[in-house]
């Protein structure tokens, strides 16, 4: 009789993550057209829609990077976490905290000089993110508790805190009934670079940049890469891997509540429920399709904001904005399948 | 001798403890067996719309709840499909499940939305004002006592038979059940399924009785905290049960506090099982010492090495 058994394989291909999110992009189109299909709409005609509204003309387009500003950010941030092999599923929780501590600084500071304030809101905002994964890092690096569980339990206790406050102390009497804080001053609105695109696409780019080199090129880097390896190593290295661990969540969560500050300050001007709509999770999805590797994480994540903002134009012509979200998970889905082929062999032994 | 409120506040707990119990209970099977299944509210979402819309196009509801388990079943096994047999990670493709899941029910059920069911799952005893906690008992769905039919079952497997050892041995130490003979990947990949089945039964619960309507993101996080009580009760079926009780509790609270006369805000009432999972996590955590009570190999995935 035959036997299969899958060995690993020694070499993996440089370029394997790549194929593996280019057949995972076909694997959703086609899954996304034959979802058309049923629904008796023609796909190339939906698709080059999605297209033509999300990437055609310059307004668009800006619209599309706004997008993928907050699930870039969030997901450099997942991929610092990532690099001591920890995972960030509270990503939306911190991009609400962000906004929530920016709002709550907001109201308690005034700083005349907007440039200045607008630069505080931004740093309280990263802080506000550190501070959401304060205790599952905490629980993680002197306890030992598993941090996918406790990130992902702060998502609905920010959740349900920003909920209060919306509907509580920080009820805007003018929203009528629609639960929201105040809007902030226009003074603190990030400014607008060309058509709609703001200037928190270039804080994106700048820290794109940095958490590249962070990861990649710095001695922090190494020291994370050694953190998330053999516990042996790191004592042998002489790194104190709880150490580098802790510092990294913070790190990877203030990424997060940057996002969150930033799409207050430039999209919706007030802390709402509606400020993120699963940018956290997209997130965590644009991190993993790329391996982790930050300049993927923002290729990918303009991708995907262009699809989220084609999905949101669709609707006008009846077919549901979820499609992009269902394209966006098959992309992932259909990426790890093939990942398999990347890094298993499957061989046939005899057996005796 | 009870007020009605206190009965209509038990009789509230106990719907709100079935529906996150049987969810549950499944993703306790799924972890039991070392894998971790972080899809659960997707499998709530389509287990829910798939039972709805044949419950509205059939009017049967038996059929109904039927389609509903086994689509979420099927759904899962994609998970079971993608960490079970490709080895891939499983908090990845878990979130997938749940993005997945949401958005393709709610595009599925787009048109169902707002439309008024005629038929529901019946209570056990049409008692039309019950007034003793007795009575409250025997006037429930017949859902309660399927899940409390499934707890004693699940408790019976994994405390007494010889089944439910090796499903916890395969979770537990991976090469040891594998030179013992167990076939791993089809304990794994059933025990992912049956968790999905789980999940659609609470799914089919809410569409069918406990709301009765069909409403985009209706899960609305119950999924997560079906999770979290699997910790909550150290991955022991009896103790998620009353885990399940206290946050069907907290849930029933939440709206009827001020009728009680208490200030305290509904939103904080809701993030109460979110802080009592954490802290429950790590007393446990401490205390056990690094060991909670979790399945030591959830998460890692098994492949036989080249010998």
């Amino acid at each position: 009789m035959n036997k299969y058994i899958l060995t690993k394989k020694l070499k993996a291909n440089e370029l394997s993550t790549f194929y593996s999110f280019l057949f995972g992009l076909i694997i959703a189109f086609l899954i996304g057209s034959i979802i058309l299909f049923l629904q008796s709409k023609n796909p190339l005609d939906v698709f080059s829609l999605m297209i033509k509204l999300s990437v055609g003309s310059l307004n668009s387009l800006s619209n599309s990077l706004n997008k993928a500003t907050p699930l870039i950010l969030a997901g450099l941030g997942i991929s610092i976490i990532n690099s001591v092999k920890l995972w960030n599923i509270g990503a939306e929780g911190q991009i609400f905290m962000g906004a929530i501590a920016l709002n709550f600084v907001y109201i308690n500071l005034a700083i005349g000089n907007s440039n200045v304030f607008i630069l505080v809101l931004l740093v309280s905002g990263f802080i506000g993110g550190s501070f959401c994964i304060l205790i599952p890092a905490l629980a993680k690096t002197i306890f030992g508790v598993n941090e996918i569980i406790t990130t992902l339990l702060t998502n609905y206790i920010v959740i349900g805190l920003t909920l209060y406050l919306v509907n509580g102390v920080w009820k805007d009497p003018n929203s009528l009934n629609f639960p929201a804080a105040a809007y902030v001053d226009k003074s603190v609105y990030l400014p607008i670079i060309t058509s709609k695109l703001s200037s928190g696409f270039l804080i994106c780019i700048f820290f794109t940049f940095i958490a590249y080199y962070l990861k990649e090129k710095s001695v922090f880097g190494y020291e994370l890469r050694i953190a998330g390896g053999s516990e042996l190593t790191a004592l042998y290295a002489g790194i104190k891997s709880k150490q580098v661990a802790f510092i990294a969540m913070l790190i990877g969560g203030g990424f997060a509540g940057l996002a969150g500050a930033i799409e207050l300050l430039s999209q919706t001007h007030r802390v709402s429920t509606g400020l993120s709509q699963g940018f956290g999770y997209t997130a965590i999805i644009v991190a993993a399709i790329t391996g982790m590797r930050p300049i993927g994480i923002f290729l990918v994540g303009i991708l995907f904001g262009a699809l989220s903002i084609g999905g949101s134009v669709i609707q006008t012509i009846g077919v549901s904005s979820y499609l992009a979200e269902i394209i966006q998970a098959s992309t992932l889905f259909g990426a790890l399948i093939i990942q398999f082929f990347f890094t298993y062999e499957v061989k046939k032994v005899q057996d005796v | 001798m009870f007020d009605i409120q206190f009965l209509g506040l038990l009789n509230a707990t106990l719907q709100a403890a079935t529906l996150l119990f049987i969810a549950a209970l499944g993703e306790l099977i799924t972890e039991k067996a070392g894998i971790l299944n972080l899809g659960v509210e997707g499998m709530i979402s389509i287990g829910a719309v798939m039972g709805f819309i044949t419950a509205i196009n059939t009017e049967n509801i038996l059929l109904a709840a039927i389609i509903g388990v086994l689509s979420a079943s099927i759904f899962s096994s994609l998970h079971g499909f993608v960490t079970v047999i490709l080895k891939q990670d499983q908090t990845v493709s878990g979130l997938i499940l749940t993005i997945l899941g949401i958005s393709l029910s709610s595009m599925i059920g787009k048109s169902y939305v707002g439309k008024k069911l005629e038929v529901k799952i019946y209570n056990f005893r049409g008692a039309s004002e019950p007034n003793s906690i007795l009575e409250v008992l025997l006037s429930q769905n017949f859902v309660f006592y399927i899940a409390i039919i499934l707890l004693i079952i699940v408790s019976f497997i994994f405390n007494n038979t010889l089944f439910g050892k090796r499903v916890e041995a395969v979770g537990e130490d991976l090469k040891a059940s594998n030179s013992m003979g167990l076939n791993i990947s089809k304990t794994q990949f059933v025990a992912t399924c049956v968790g999905g089945a789980f999940a659609g039964l609470s799914g089919v619960y809410l569409t069918l009785s406990y709301v009765p309507y069909w409403s985009d993101g209706m899960t609305s996080g119950r999924g997560w905290i079906a999770l979290a009580l699997v910790i909550f009760g150290g991955w022991k079926p009896l103790r998620t049960a009353f885990g399940a009780l206290l946050f069907g509790f907290l849930e029933a609270l939440g709206p009827r506090l001020q009728t009680y006369g208490f200030e305290v805000s509904p939103y904080l009432i809701k993030i109460a099982p979110y802080i009592i999972t954490i802290v429950v996590l790590i007393v446990l955590t401490i205390f056990k010492k690094g060991n909670s009570g979790a399945p030591k190999n959830i998460g890692i995935p098994f492949f036989k090495e080249n010998r």
